[in-house]
């Protein structure tokens, strides 16, 4: 767009075409935008709420497990009841219900369609806040159900189904109103997620929490989930959120769209089958952890293809990490996702899997994954969604510095020494000559600079809760620069001034 | 428990079905033609390809 002075009438009529154009997209934006307020700020506000709660008891877990007598005297406070709810919590809570306001933002921006019925999302809210803080009392007061990332007892998943099941329909309601020819790459990761997880909950809960199975079946099924519930939710919302912000703050169009393409549809086809990864060794047939292992290799594929992108599409543009807060973050959280991914495919291997499996090599790569690039992104997005909501921007770019490098420094202090300490684990207790307290001993120093680290992670949440809260109540400084939302004196002229007829009467 | 092993193979087909249908969809409604108009979809008059849209509070250039 040319703000130039016009020099013959043609290009003076053009550039109010263009004027006229830019006004209508920048109304379209907005009204967008504002049809997704409600829900997305619901959602977003009890994420960080669960973020904050989801700190403490992760904290606690992991100060119990270096210092096993800390506040040990209630058994609600015990490590077997507080690390699943902390895992509830962060999973269901934070990173859920984070992902669910994004979801719901970009599906508007993307299909260029306003969300109908917001207010019902807020019942889908309310319901999901109910049953996850039902799930975590119900954990502390001894009524976990002990299926890794299903503790949740029988009445909670029911519940949590007709929460996701509205958004997931909202979200099919929004596609079918779409009014953007194109089905963006981001389109296809969100419509996947809204579609696949409800039914995969329901049918894990079904055969494992309402009735269930018999024997290791259950330990199948168990992977089954907890591989797809990253793969087939959270990685396709964090991966649709990079793949929306990533041009849209730099301004350039993904590197190759081909390529991700390719990506999403090679993550469709591949991911389901990778869940029997986690029971290699176990006593399930031989050929169902072969074909997870296949499965498992082949999403180097769309790894690969994500990686690329990402990294061409920033390349030139590095210095901008210095002034967009949102792309620090979504940066980061692809930065992670790529390592994650090729170390998840590598553990996948048998002969990796035997010393890393049951040690914190495991822990830290799942921290690498739903911290390090889900959560990263989601405070990326939080950071560009929260002011074209509110219409209010972020009160302090020093607390952000703090958020950032609070949490960047966090997750990295705690993925590489652990992973270190976990791999000699594993390597100590394949080797029978080692005494076992001496391998548990031998840990210690690790546990701790995770707590450490853990502290550090905290901090940031909190900065962070502090930015949410003043923005959502438009504390702090009034900015009088133009700010993310509209050129506002554009827009009201465009309103007063019938601007399609003016055109039109010169001879366009 | 063979009855599980069946269910969950099922379900995990269906899984690959869904997608594989998805991606017939798409072809038949000409997704996956023209990749360049694809990519520049999400840009429009208001936030056109080569302008930034985020930056730190106080940091937005005028």
């Amino acid at each position: 767009m040319s703000l130039e002075p016009a020099t013959t009438p043609a290009d003076a009529a053009r550039a109010r075409l263009e004027m006229v154009e830019r006004i209508r997209m920048n109304r379209e934006r907005i009204a967008i935008d504002a049809s997704t307020r409600l829900p997305v700020l619901a959602f977003f506000g009890s994420s960080v709420f669960w973020l904050i709660v989801g700190s403490v008891f992760a904290l606690l877990a992991s100060v119990k497990l270096h210092s096993p007598h800390f506040l040990d005297a209630q058994s609600w406070l015990t490590f077997g009841r507080v690390r699943p709810v902390h895992l509830n919590i962060v999973a269901y809570g934070w990173a859920a219900m984070a992902g669910v306001g994004a979801l719901l933002w970009l599906m508007a921006r993307l299909t260029r369609a306003e969300l109908q019925y917001p207010r019902v999302l807020l019942v889908s809210c309310a319901i999901w806040n109910f049953a996850v803080a039902g799930g975590v009392i119900a954990i502390l007061a001894g009524y976990s159900n002990s299926i890794e990332y299903l503790e949740f007892p029988a009445w909670v998943p029911p519940l949590l189904t007709v929460a996701y099941a509205l958004v997931g329909l909202w979200t099919m309601i929004m596609f079918r109103d779409r009014r953007e020819h194109h089905v963006y790459v981001s389109q296809w990761y969100l419509i996947a997620a809204a579609f696949w997880f409800p039914w995969l909950y329901t049918a894990v809960n079904m055969l494992l929490v309402i009735h269930p199975v018999l024997g290791v079946t259950q330990g199948t099924i168990t992977w089954w989930y907890g591989h797809n519930v990253l793969g087939l939710w959270f990685t396709p919302i964090g991966l649709a959120t990079v793949y929306y912000l990533l041009p849209k703050v730099l301004g350039r169009p993904i590197h190759s769209y081909y390529l991700s393409i390719v990506g999403f549809w090679s993550l469709a086809l591949f991911y389901n089958w990778a869940g029997a990864h986690h029971l290699v060794g176990g006593p399930i047939p031989a050929w169902l952890v072969t074909t997870s292992v296949v499965g498992s290799m082949m999403m180097l594929i769309p790894v690969a293809t994500t990686a690329i992108n990402h990294h061409f599409t920033m390349v030139g543009n590095f210095r901008r990490l210095k002034y967009s807060p949102t792309l620090r973050f979504i940066v980061f959280g692809a930065m992670c996702y790529t390592l994650v991914s090729v170390q998840g495919s590598l553990e996948s291997m048998r002969s990796i899997n035997v010393p890393t499996h049951f040690t914190h090599f495991v822990v830290a790569h799942a921290h690498l994954g739903l911290y390090g690039f889900f959560s990263m992104v989601m405070f990326g997005g939080i950071y560009y969604i929260m002011p074209r909501l509110t219409g209010w921007e972020w009160a302090s770019a020093r607390l952000i510095q703090v958020h950032f490098w609070g949490t960047a420094a966090g997750i990295i202090i705690y993925f590489v020494p652990l992973t270190w300490g976990g791999l000699m684990q594993g390597l100590m207790l394949v080797n029978p000559k080692v005494a076992f307290i001496d391998i548990v001993k031998y840990t210690i120093p690790y546990l701790w600079i995770r707590t450490g680290s853990g502290i550090l992670m905290t901090g940031g949440h909190t900065a962070f809760a502090v930015l949410f809260v003043m923005n959502l109540l438009h504390l702090g400084e009034k900015r009088d620069e133009p700010m993310l939302l509209a050129e506002p004196d554009e827009i009201e002229a465009g309103a007063e001034e019938p601007m399609l007829v003016g055109v039109g009467g010169e001879g366009i | 428990m063979s009855t599980t092993y069946v269910v969950l193979g099922i379900s995990a087909l269906m899984f690959g079905a869904t997608a594989v249908l998805a991606l017939a969809w798409a072809l038949r409604k000409g997704q996956l033609e023209n990749f360049q108009r694809g990519a520049t979809s999400i840009f429009d008059a208001d936030e056109p390809v080569g302008r930034p849209t985020d930056f730190f509070p106080g940091g937005r250039p005028r």
